[in-house]
This record gives C-alpha cells, sequence and structure tokens, in this order.
C-alpha cells in the first residue's frame, strides 16, 4: 500500500520523471524477455495463473482464495502472526532458496538423470552379458548331454581292456616262464652234453693209455703171440 | 514516542542466540535438572534430519539410485576423497564417524538459516563439545596406536636438542589449542553470520516501517540480506567442510605421526 502510494504520488508530482521511468522499465523489460515471453498473451497468462489455484472450477478457486486471504487477514489482525525484521529474513530466505531451488533444480535434474541412466545402462550390459554366458554355458553343457550313455560304454570298454591287458600280462609271464625253463634245459642239455664229452674223451684216453700199458707188458705180448700162433694153427689145420 | 523507540532502538542481536527451557520433567536429581531447551530440541531435530536423510538414501535397497539417494552418495564420495588425500587409505575406517560429523555438523548449520529457528551450532557447547570430544577421542587413538612414540608428535624432526623442550612446550599447548579452535571457528563463523543478517533485517525493518522514502530505500538493503543469505547458505557447507577436514587431519596426526 505504502509503496503503491509513493509511487502514485511521485507520478502526480513528477509527471515527465514518471513517463521516462515507464519508457525506460519498458524498454527493459522489452529487452529482458525473450521471444517465447513476447509471444504470450496476457489472457492466456492470467488463465495460467488461475489453473495454477486449487480447486476444480472457478468458484472453488475464489473460495480458496478467499479463505486464505481470510485467514491471513485474521492472522495479522489479531497479531498471532507479527510483521517484523524476522518477516524480512524470511522472504529474503524464500527468494534465496527459490532462486536456488529454480536455477539449480534443471540443470541438477539433468546430471542426476544422466547418472541414474548411466548406471541403469552398465546394470542392463552387465544383465545382458551375463544372460548371453550362461546361453552359452548352456549350449556347452547341451552338446555333452549324450554323455551318460558315452561314459557307460567307455566304462565298458576300459572295464574289457582292462581284462584283455590282465591276460596279455597272464600270457606275457607265463611266455616268459616257458622261455626261461627252455633256456635252463637248453643250458642244462649243453652242460650234460660237454660233461659226456669229456667223460668219453677222458675214457678213451685211458683206454688207449691202458691198452699201451697192457701191450708193453712182456707177458701180454707173448699170450697174445701165443694166441695169435694157436689161431694160424687152427686156420691152418682146417685149411 | 513508542514508535519513535521501536524506529531508532534495536533489540539486542544476541538475543536469538538465548537458550530458552520448553519444560523440564521432574525435579533435580543429582543437582542435574532434566528439561528440554531449544537447543535441545533442535539437537533433536538435527538428529532425526541426518537419520532420514540416511534411511531414504538407501532407497528401499534398490541398486538404481534415485536423485535423494545419488545426492547423499556424491556428499559421501566428497568425504571419501577429503579422507584418502588427508589421512590415506587407513583413514577409510574413518569414513562414518567423519560422513556424520559432516552431515551433522552441515545440518546444524542449515537448520539456523530457516526463519523463526534457532541455530544450535551457533553456541560454543556445540562446536567447542565436538572438538574437545573428537581431541579427546584422537589423542586415546594416538596412543592405542603409537603407544608412548604418540609423544614424537610433540618434537618436530630435525629440531636441535637445545630447543627441545621449548618446542614441546609450544607444540603440546598449539595440540590442546586445537581443541577449542576447531569449535571456536565453526561457532563463530555461525555467529557472526546470524548477527550480521539479525542487525541488517533489523535495520532494514526500522526502513520500511520508517515511511514511504525509506521503503523505497529499504530494496537496497533487502537485496544485501538475500545476498548475506546465500552467502550463509555457502558458509553453512564451507565451515561443515572445514570442521570435517580438521578433524581428519587430527585422525591423520594420531595414525601418521605428521
Amino acid at each position: 500500500m505504502a509503496l503503491r502510494l509513493l509511487t502514485k504520488s511521485a507520478s502526480v508530482a513528477r509527471p515527465a520523471l514518471a513517463a521516462q521511468r515507464s519508457t525506460a522499465s519498458v524498454a527493459i523489460r522489452h529487452m529482458a524477455t525473450s521471444a517465447e515471453e513476447k509471444q504470450v498473451s496476457p489472457e492466456s497468462k492470467a488463465q495460467s495463473i488461475i489453473d495454477s489455484l486449487p480447486g476444480n472450477s472457478l468458484i472453488t478457486k475464489t473460495g480458496y482464495v478467499t479463505a486464505l486471504a481470510g485467514a491471513a487477514t485474521y492472522l495479522i489482525s489479531k497479531e498471532i502472526y507479527v510483521f517484523n525484521e524476522e518477516s524480512l529474513v524470511l522472504l529474503a530466505f524464500a527468494a534465496t532458496f527459490g532462486g536456488i531451488v529454480k536455477n539449480a533444480r534443471e540443470p541438477f535434474n539433468a546430471w542426476a538423470d544422466e547418472h541414474i541412466n548411466k548406471i541403469r545402462t552398465i546394470l542392463q550390459k552387465a544383465r545382458v552379458d551375463h544372460k548371453a554366458a550362461v546361453e552359452d554355458r548352456i549350449d556347452q553343457v547341451g552338446q555333452m548331454k549324450d554323455v551318460v550313455d558315452v561314459t557307460k560304454a567307455l566304462y565298458a570298454l576300459s572295464k574289457e581292456t582292462a581284462k584283455l591287458e590282465a591276460e596279455a600280462f597272464e600270457l606275457k609271464q607265463k611266455t616268459a616262464m616257458t622261455a626261461e625253463v627252455k633256456s635252463v634245459l637248453d643250458s642244462w642239455v649243453r652242460y650234460e652234453t660237454s660233461v659226456r664229452e669229456r667223460e668219453q674223451s677222458k675214457l678213451a684216453a685211458y683206454m688207449i693209455e691202458k691198452i699201451k700199458a697192457d701191450l708193453a707188458d712182456p707177458k701180454l705180448q707173448s699170450q697174445i703171440l701165443v694166441e695169435s700162433i694157436n689161431q694160424v694153427e687152427k686156420i691152418a689145420n682146417k685149411a | 514516542m513508542t514508535t519513535f523507540i521501536n524506529t531508532v532502538f534495536i533489540n539486542n542481536p544476541l538475543e536469538q542466540f538465548e537458550i530458552k527451557e520448553f519444560f523440564y520433567m521432574g525435579g533435580p536429581l543429582l543437582g542435574a535438572k532434566f528439561s528440554l531447551t531449544n537447543i535441545g530440541l533442535y539437537l533433536i531435530i538435527v538428529t532425526i534430519l541426518v537419520l532420514g536423510m540416511s534411511y531414504l538414501s538407501l532407497n528401499n535397497n534398490k541398486v538404481v539410485p534415485s536423485r535423494w539417494s545419488i545426492v547423499q552418495e556424491s556428499l559421501f564420495g566428497s568425504i571419501l576423497n577429503m579422507i584418502k588425500s588427508t589421512i590415506g587409505g587407513k583413514g577409510e575406517a574413518y569414513l562414518p564417524f567423519l560422513y556424520t560429523i559432516f552431515l551433522y555438523v552441515l545440518l546444524s548449520n542449515l537448520i539456523g538459516l530457516v526463519p523463526y529457528s534457532f541455530t544450535p551450532s551457533s553456541h560454543f557447547v556445540f562446536g567447542i563439545g565436538f572438538s574437545v570430544a573428537i581431541l579427546i577421542g584422537v589423542t586415546i587413538l594416538g596412543f592405542q596406536t603409537h603407544a608412548l612414540k604418540f609423544f614424537g608428535l610433540f618434537v618436530p624432526a630435525g629440531t636441535p636438542l637445545g630447543l627441545v623442550p621449548v618446542l614441546v612446550m609450544i607444540e603440546t599447548i598449539s595440540y590442546l589449542a586445537r581443541a577449542l579452535s576447531l569449535g571456536l571457528r565453526l561457532t563463530a563463523n555461525m555467529i557472526g553470520g546470524h548477527v550480521l543478517l539479525k542487525i541488517f533485517s533489523t535495520f532494514t525493518w526500522k526502513a520500511v516501517i520508517g515511511g514511504p522514502i525509506l521503503l523505497l530505500i529499504s530494496i537496497i538493503p533487502f537485496a544485501f540480506i538475500i545476498a548475506f543469505t546465500g552467502l550463509e547458505i555457502a558458509i553453512a557447507f564451507i565451515q561443515a567442510y572445514v570442521f570435517t577436514m580438521l578433524t581428519a587431519s587430527y585422525l591423520n596426526d594420531a595414525i601418521n605421526l605428521h
């Protein structure tokens, strides 16, 4: 009210100044407003203000505004709320806080959404990668679906192989044993043969020596001679 | 006359820091009275806010964060980086402690900026109580970690033997002064800012009710009040950060001995 009175009296007292100020303020407003703001018509602006009020119809909106104004008037008139220097602090705080919220909200929201999307993308990528890895693993495992039968066959084969190996080993042992016995017997035969030969040669040598010694004996020589003469005589008599 | 007095005289700007008793329970017990004061109420509110903020940051245990939890995560990350640069890897064990201090001091500072409220951090009992408790804790930690070698903190490396007694005395006083300086810095900044705002708003109010001309002129100091409010919000953050950083620095002295 005081401000309105002040501006009114000042404009009455100095109309030229008021006109200048009005022109200047219009010019400044013209410079400050953007192209978008220029296009907004007063009717639509007024309608947007009315729309921003709570309530569904014009009557309820008016009722809300009236009730609010009445409550404020009551609080102030009964000195339940007292205007003092703290009210200025309240206004300043509201202006500062509002300014911060208005200016920081959009950049903060953009930054936060970008961060959230980044994390969401990473998680989704991780989910897709994990799914692909699991599917690969399933495929790998699927290739071994006959593994039970194959294992059974392999087990039977290995069992048979082990049995054959055991038989082969047994035969090998037998062969080795036979070969050993044969070689022992052969060596025994060779030994016996050599012993017999040695004994025969010894016996022959002894016999020769004996005969030679006997032949050297004069008695035997005379006896042989007598016998030889007798035999010759017998032959001669027969003839 | 009343108008004149109202216009010329202003209330004491320190009135806002007065501790007022709301109610008390029972009679004095062992010489102590159990009462709820304005500072007690605001400390309870700050505690609830700290717990509430931390609870909201859980975001229902969802992996993808919400906008709110991102704010908390950013604060958490800033404090973690500060600890890594100040203390190093060993200091990460003290992250919950330092983060809680930061959040508590920050909210104590910020809650005082809300009009018609009270600033708990503008009281020496708050700031110095915190700093003394921190210094005692840090000293216990130092002795627990280094035993008697902790006294090496009071003898700077390369000190000539003759100067050792003097330097030990100076370092001891300097160490003990931390208990005061840490809290004093925070409290003085908070008091200064709030007193300035109060004085400015009082004088501006006198101008607002002083007539049409003064009302017009009062736009200028009102703009200053808005600017100071913005500055106070910045100071609230800066002081909370400085308080936490100095606490981390004292922890670093106790853990790494310079």
